[in-house]
């Protein structure tokens, strides 16, 4: 029982990660307010399900649903692409709300408010990953790669470009790159991993409702990027094993469950807070949000 | 109509805002909300006269307002930029949300000082009594705060912050005293925004975020920092939901807003009365 309860905490703290690490890339690495990257996960995660409800292998849906993620990071990333700070906030929790609204009402489609129910567990290769811990190790591999693929991407030109699109995007202009085209890649990059991350997470709890993908579950991932600093992938890890361990202690003091959510979106909103007064640039991280 | 009375002064309260302080102050809503649940607790739970209770109101939003602004003062005494005080303005909101939550508890809540009364008769619309009341008293509030803004003391100093705070400090006035005011000015008029909302509909945590959302929208669309752009923004997001339905599914009427809001960042984002040189593109 309990064993099963911590493969099924770390899963979803591995899916966490990915999420976590992938806004990293839009938001702490290029340094865009993206509130949009809710609407990416649940892009992947609905292409996932409804692909595989159809027929059609785990890998290749996973591939798709990452492509169309992408895809809707590229439409995000050339609508928005002269907008700055407050007004791309806005902009990009209107692309939230959008999908969302789309999930909610495409009935023939994504079932509606009701939700995808019956999500088949993955194979992969011929091998079938049911079992929780199969799962895990899947999950870890994927948040493992893509935490050394944006390690990677940091220090190449590309990175220390998209770095420098954040730090004075004027400055790059003058030297004649397209902040522009830095900026669309980013969205592009960035939705194609949070639709690995759906794409997980749609097997991994084998049934979705648009009710999971509102601005409301993307704060804490939010929490995650800014607490952890922005544009530092080890401060991303490290504040999402703080958190989660948080959140789930709480569990343990037998509370009654109306006070344990209240309580612990409290705690949350009360770091984050702590965090921009005391420390603007997160724990790890060396830049603070223009 | 009603909707579009509501939103607007939503609206206002929140161009009030955010031309002063410049950043977007996404607790609004939640502000808003608790100060609802307030009036529910004077009036319903306490059993207050309904008069004195809306002053109660009024007076807890005053403070509520105050609070917010030292909260906010805080990070800007750390020079903190609009998009770190829009990560606070989150925090807020998520904290104020389940305040909330854990005060009142999640079920919704009526106000219910009124009976459902019979709708009369206009230009081919059935409009109650209470629906024509919310839009005389929308208005006549909208015209008080757009005289005060225009003529009074306090409304001059407001402007003269949006427009330059560096000038404004140096002509002696405290930039400080004038975000506090703005909050206070701003969580009253949308205090009054939710009262009104209250009475006819039922309250929900979440209430405000719908409401503050539409009424950001209506004051990016109308222009922020003018109230007829709040207005004018207002009423046209009330038609385009509830002309919108006739042609589009009435699941898309929230989504909608949304559209309207998106066209308007990526092709006029100054809006349709604001300046062009005002806005920090």
């Amino acid at each position: 029982m309990t064993f099963a309860y911590l493969l099924h905490l770390a899963t979803m703290l591995g899916i966490n990660m990915i999420l976590a690490l992938s806004l990293q890339l839009t938001m702490g690495i290029t340094g865009l307010v993206n509130l949009g990257h809710i609407a990416f996960f649940a892009i992947g995660s609905y292409t996932s399900a409804l692909l595989t409800l159809h027929g059609m292998p785990f890998t290749g849906a996973m591939f798709v649903s990452a492509l169309l993620a992408g895809l809707a990071g590229l439409l995000l990333g050339v609508f928005t692409q002269r907008i700055k700070a407050d007004y791309l906030a806005l902009a990009t929790l209107a692309f939230s709300y959008l999908v969302h609204a789309l999930l909610l009402n495409t009935h023939s489609f994504t079932n509606g408010p009701l939700g995808l129910a019956n999500i088949t567990k993955p194979i992969i290769f011929g091998f079938q990953v049911g079992a929780n811990w199969a799962f895990l190790i899947f999950t870890t591999v994927i948040a493992v790669s893509v935490y050394l693929i944006l390690m990677r991407l940091i220090d190449s030109p590309l990175g220390m470009a998209l770095q420098a699109t954040r730090d004075n995007e004027l400055a790059l202009r003058v030297l004649g790159k397209s902040t522009l085209k830095l900026k669309i890649l980013a969205f592009v990059c960035s939705g194609c991993l949070a639709g690995v991350a759906g794409s997980l997470y749609a097997h991994f709890v084998t049934f979705i409702d648009p009710a999971s993908f509102t601005i409301m579950q993307l704060i804490p991932i939010v929490c995650l990027v800014v607490l952890g600093g922005l544009g530092s992938l080890n401060g991303t890890i490290v504040a999402t094993f703080v958190l989660i361990l948080i959140s789930e202690s709480l569990r343990f003091l037998s509370l009654p469950s109306s006070l344990t959510g209240p309580l612990t979106q409290m705690i949350y909103a009360s770091l984050l807070f702590l965090v921009l007064i005391k420390k603007p640039q997160g724990f790890f991280g060396k830049v603070s949000l223009k | 109509m009603v909707a579009g009375a509501i939103y607007a002064l939503v609206a206002a309260s929140f161009s009030i805002i955010y031309a002063t302080n410049k950043f977007l102050h996404v607790a609004h809503g939640a502000v808003l909300a608790l100060n609802t649940y307030f009036l529910y607790f004077f009036f319903t739970v306490l059993g207050l006269n309904f008069v004195l209770s809306v002053l109660l109101t009024m007076l807890a939003a005053a403070l509520v307002g105050f609070t917010i602004s030292k909260f906010y003062k805080q990070l800007r005494d750390k020079q903190a930029s609009s998009a770190t005080l829009l990560l606070g303005s989150i925090a807020l909101m998520i904290f104020i949300d389940s305040l909330i939550l854990l005060l009142f508890e999640g079920n919704t809540k009526t106000i219910g000082l009124l009976k459902v009364a019979q709708g009369i008769e206009l230009f081919q619309a059935i409009i109650t009594p209470l629906q024509i009341s919310i839009i005389v008293l929308s208005l006549f509030v909208l015209l008080v705060l757009s005289l005060f803004i225009k003529k009074s003391r306090l409304g001059t100093t407001l402007r003269a912050v949006a427009d330059t705070p560096e000038q404004a400090e140096i002509l002696g006035i405290s930039a400080n005293q004038v975000y506090t005011a703005s909050f206070i000015i701003g969580s009253i008029v949308a205090t009054l925004a939710g009262i009104l909302y209250g009475l006819e509909h039922n309250l929900a945590p979440t209430m405000g975020i719908k409401l503050v959302f539409t009424g950001f929208a209506a004051a990016v669309v109308g222009g922020i920092g003018s109230i007829q752009g709040a207005v004018l923004g207002a009423s046209l997001f009330s038609l385009v939901e509830n002309f919108g339905i006739w042609y589009i599914p009435s699941g898309y009427k929230d989504a909608l807003v949304f559209i309207v809001l998106f066209l308007f960042l990526t092709l006029r984002p100054h809006g349709i009365f604001g300046f062009k040189n005002k806005i920090p593109l």
